[in-house]
């Protein structure tokens, strides 16, 4: 018989042993650079080397779109580009084998069936493209906290990694919340991004001497009862209370939605559009990871309870999924308040369900599944934002779903303010406009809202500066403007001063 | 290939009495998506509930036609063709039918029964085909609720096919009120649901088997269609593979294949042993994230045509904007070429069918097929034990022979 074929096969990384730890460079992106800073932190805080990737750039596109299969959707040609461009570069400076010995890259996976899930093929194809095939490239299931030592035990994915990058994750929910409720209102430019820059870096180093106690559940308890997290962001806060802002700046409330990396991305990836924005006189919500996080957690809920009548210990398992979600609620509006409740709560799950349901089935996966729908929804209805902005990829296959069924909401509430934009990379002017024209929009009722409050309330801006001379703390980034019923900044600003109650919603 | 109606009652423990009489109640499914693979699961779902074959009504195949007449203006976002065209199936059941229906099942189906479940991660749907039809109804809902309007119930459940023992409480909460039933009925008609539909995909796989059988006696090739259940819809595949079927080549699906062990066994048994994969079914050593049911599949087939000797040629088909293909092109390419398989691909394929230049792909596709089959076979055979299970004992020993020639 002849033996002379060699049939496909898929790549394999090789193995990263514990050896080369301190010589090889842990490569990840896919999040803000805050993010990114704090997950740094928690890498060497277990002696990895790490390197986040260069921020997104248009030429990255250009990148991807050379070397993966046609037709791939904007995150995953702007992701891999990045890797791409990156790796050249360091080839070009070190050489093909310094490259290969002195780095791996660590990307998220799962999400079933979605190209998310997938990503790592367009990655290898890349690396194949580039005749990098040696280069290794590991998987981080998102869904998993402690998974099997990886190939060589170079790299561990284990509960001290996991927990760490989790709660690195929620604090740079924190700062990004906080950034983006100062910076519209800032009396002195620049002063949020220079804070900013200074939080992140104190921050890492906070993640960079984090205490490891235990390994698995001693471990878990210490991130859950520790005051050594929210001790940080107290002096976050105190970073922030330096900064003064004006809230009379009548500005609309744009919430951010959408497909997961294109929402959080802050760069070319989605035309910069959070800093478009703002430039054009709004104030972003932009959206929390932990949102995502609370997703996957909650989700084992549903599925328990449609097991009921096969599964004996539902019961039991549906109580630990419950315990561990309060646990990291709890955790997240400790966060919040150690940085005085100026970020925003995390929506209830079961409300995204409640409102989603008519017009997308909850258990559908893949994306933001229903959340799209809800979080349009809730925001709307709580009046928590003048306008939704949903950031769709250019062939996103879960997106397109739950955009169309926006067209049944969009019926059934006409006076929901609803952006879609299509992300491609490469179409800037035209994503931009179709925004800007559903943003003078949401500029009207921002102001409508403000005239509003003031004619309710009979203030007027001569006696609020008064109020605000005789009361600076009011002038600090880090006060509470408590929601009285208005979905913009100013009109419950107004409110507040005349100690107005919650207007009708 | 599928037989659109329902045939007699399914066999199995009797149905829990007193039934209700459901025979004057019409029942439209929408012919598109998954239904390819699964249609004969609710032709016994349903005919186990007591609705007459007759009233069982599937759409007809997609059209342009059919998407301007019926679906013109429902749709309400750009996406791929097969859920795009879910729009005029939809339209076709309200407003096409001269017997008027009074239930439109739609099922959003999650994970499908895949026969490789358990040897891959999960066998889940595409995103875009599970939540397809909560996104082609907004398109019927978004003035006013047209299936009201026109007195017709919509119903829609949520199914973990992949799951039988959760699968009746789907069903149940989504139809209870809708059919009248009460969960043992429903348990019950599920049960005949999932036998109807083992039935029906053995009796293809035993087809399948048959032309694979003969190729093999007759040392003449055929032809693998790697494509997704809804690619059999004349309007999404196009019937590509019958152009080339006109040629003289049989044609065989990869969802339909044999998955006799002594078949695998004769293909996969070698690297099984050298533990290169778990079982004939494995396809980790090709693909890393085996989620989704028809990439599974389809990424499977290519291996199997990789190493089957008389599957000389693959038809990949596949539709514009899929971005579950997306990612499998090359890969696929890779699989089936790897042993000198002839590899043509059919992508971005829409509402129109591109019939110039179908019929000079053929043409190429011919000509290679009768140039290189005869080697592409030859090449293969050698690379397999003597042993083939297709061939009766005196092949068996011409086949043997064969390989060993230098």
């Amino acid at each position: 018989m002849a033996t002379a074929v060699q049939h496909y096969t898929s790549y394999k990384a090789r193995p990263f042993t514990r050896e080369q730890r301190d010589t090889t460079t842990i490569l990840f992106g896919g999040l803000t650079w805050k993010h990114e800073r704090l997950v740094q932190g928690v890498f060497n805080n277990l002696n990895y080397k790490a390197k986040p990737l260069p921020n997104i750039t248009r030429a990255d596109l250009d990148a991807g779109k050379e070397l993966i299969d046609v037709g791939a959707c904007c995150p995953t040609i702007f992701t891999t580009g990045s890797l791409v461009n990156f790796l050249k570069t360091e080839v070009a400076e070190n050489g093909k084998q310094k490259t290969i010995d002195d780095y791996v890259f660590l990307t998220a996976g799962a999400c079933g069936p979605c190209r998310f899930g997938q990503y790592h093929e367009s990655y290898e194809m890349a690396l194949d493209g580039m005749g990098l095939k040696d280069f290794r490239l590991f998987l981080l299931a998102q869904d998993q906290l402690d998974q099997a030592p990886e190939k060589g035990g170079g790299l561990e994915i284990n509960m001290p990694l996991s927990l760490g990058i989790v709660w690195a994750i929620l604090c740079g929910d924190m700062l990004t919340d906080m950034e983006y409720q100062t910076r519209p209102y800032e009396v002195n430019p620049g002063d949020t991004d220079r804070v900013m820059k200074e939080s992140a870096d104190y921050l890492f180093e906070v993640f960079q001497k984090r205490p490891i106690h235990g390994k698995k559940w001693g471990l878990l308890a210490w991130h859950f009862l520790s005051s050594y997290f929210a001790d940080a962001l107290r002096v976050v806060k105190k970073k922030f209370d330096a900064i003064e802002v004006d809230r009379l700046q009548v500005k609309p409330k744009i919430k951010i939605t959408g497909e997961f990396w294109l929402q959080t991305h802050e760069g070319d990836g989605n035309y910069n559009i959070k800093h478009w924005l703002e430039q054009e006189g709004s104030e972003v919500m932009p959206p929390p990871v932990a949102v995502w996080l609370g997703y996957l957690l909650h989700t084992p809920i549903w599925r328990l309870q449609k097991k009921a009548v096969v599964d004996r210990k539902v019961k039991f398992k549906m109580a630990m999924v419950r315990g561990m979600e309060r646990l990291y609620v709890g955790t997240y509006n400790r966060f919040r308040k150690a940085l005085g409740n100026v970020p925003y709560a995390l929506p209830d799950q079961e409300e995204l369900k409640k409102l989603a349901s008519p017009f997308f089935h909850y258990e559908l996966r893949g994306g933001e599944g229903h959340m799209l729908v809800g979080k349009a929804l809730h925001a709307h209805l709580h009046k928590q934002a003048n306008m939704t902005c949903e950031l769709s990829p250019y062939s996103c296959m879960p997106n397109t779903m739950s955009q169309g069924a926006m067209a049944n909401v969009q019926g059934r509430y006409p006076e929901l303010l609803y952006a879609p934009i299509e992300i491609k990379g490469d179409a800037e002017v035209h994503a931009l406009s179709r925004c800007q024209m559903i943003l003078t929009e949401a500029k009207k009722r921002a102001q409508s809202e403000f005239v509003e409050a003031m004619a309710r309330t009979g203030m007027t801006i001569e006696k609020a500066r008064e109020i605000e001379a005789k009361r600076p703390e009011l002038k600090k980034a880090t006060y509470r403007i408590p929601h009285l019923g208005y979905a913009s900044t100013a009109a419950n600003y107004v409110m507040h001063l005349a100690g107005a109650k919650a207007a009708a919603v | 290939m599928q037989t659109w109606f329902g045939k007699k009652a399914s066999a199995g423990s009797p149905p829990p009495s007193p039934r209700k009489d459901r025979s004057g109640i019409r029942v439209g499914i929408p012919k598109v998506l998954n239904v390819w693979s699964t249609s004969q699961f609710w032709v016994g779902f349903l005919r186990d509930l007591g609705i007459e074959s007759e009233n069982i009504v599937f759409s007809s195949d997609t059209s342009e036609e059919q998407g301007r007449e019926f679906g013109k203006g429902r749709g309400t976002v750009d996406c791929c063709y097969p859920v795009k065209s879910i729009s005029g199936h939809y339209g076709e059941l309200i407003f096409g039918q001269k017997k008027k229906i009074n239930i439109i099942l739609s099922p959003m189906i999650y994970s499908l029964p895949s026969f490789m479940r358990g040897h891959v991660s999960e066998t889940l749907a595409c995103t875009r085909v599970m939540a397809g039809p909560e996104n082609i109804k907004a398109g019927f809902m978004k003035e006013s609720d047209v299936f009201a309007d026109n007195g017709i119930k919509y119903a829609s459940p949520f199914l973990s096919m992949a799951e039988p023992d959760v699968v009746p409480k789907q069903m149940y909460d989504c139809l209870k009120d809708v059919l009248d039933v009460d969960y043992a009925e429903i348990e019950h008609a599920v049960e005949a649901g999932y036998r109807e539909l083992r039935a029906f995909n053995k009796r293809m796989r035993d087809a399948s088997r048959e032309i694979m059988a003969w190729c093999a006696r007759e040392n003449k090739p055929c032809v693998l269609v790697l494509g997704r259940p809804y690619h059999m819809d004349p309007g999404i595949g196009h019937e590509i593979e019958s152009d080339l079927q006109a040629h003289g080549y049989p044609i065989v699906w990869l969802q339909y294949l044999p998955i006799d062990d002594d078949l695998l066994n004769w293909i996969f048994g070698e690297e099984v042993q050298a533990k290169k994969i778990r079982s004939p079914l494995d396809i980790s050593d090709v693909w890393t994230s085996s989620n989704s049911s028809n990439t599974n599949e389809i990424l499977w087939g290519a291996k199997f045509a990789a190493r089957f000797p008389w599957i000389t040629c693959v038809l990949r088909l596949s539709s514009y904007e899929c971005g579950m293909d997306q990612p499998t092109y090359t890969p696929t390419q890779k699989i089936v070429e790897a042993a000198g398989t002839l590899f043509f691909k059919f992508g971005d394929l829409d509402s129109t069918k591109p019939a110039g230049s179908i019929r000079i792909r053929i043409e190429t596709i011919v000509h290679y097929l009768a140039k290189y089959s005869d080697k592409i076979i030859q090449k293969k055979l050698a690379l397999l034990p003597a042993d083939c299970p297709l061939l009766a004992e005196k092949e068996k020993t011409l086949v043997a022979a064969a390989s060993n020639q230098p």
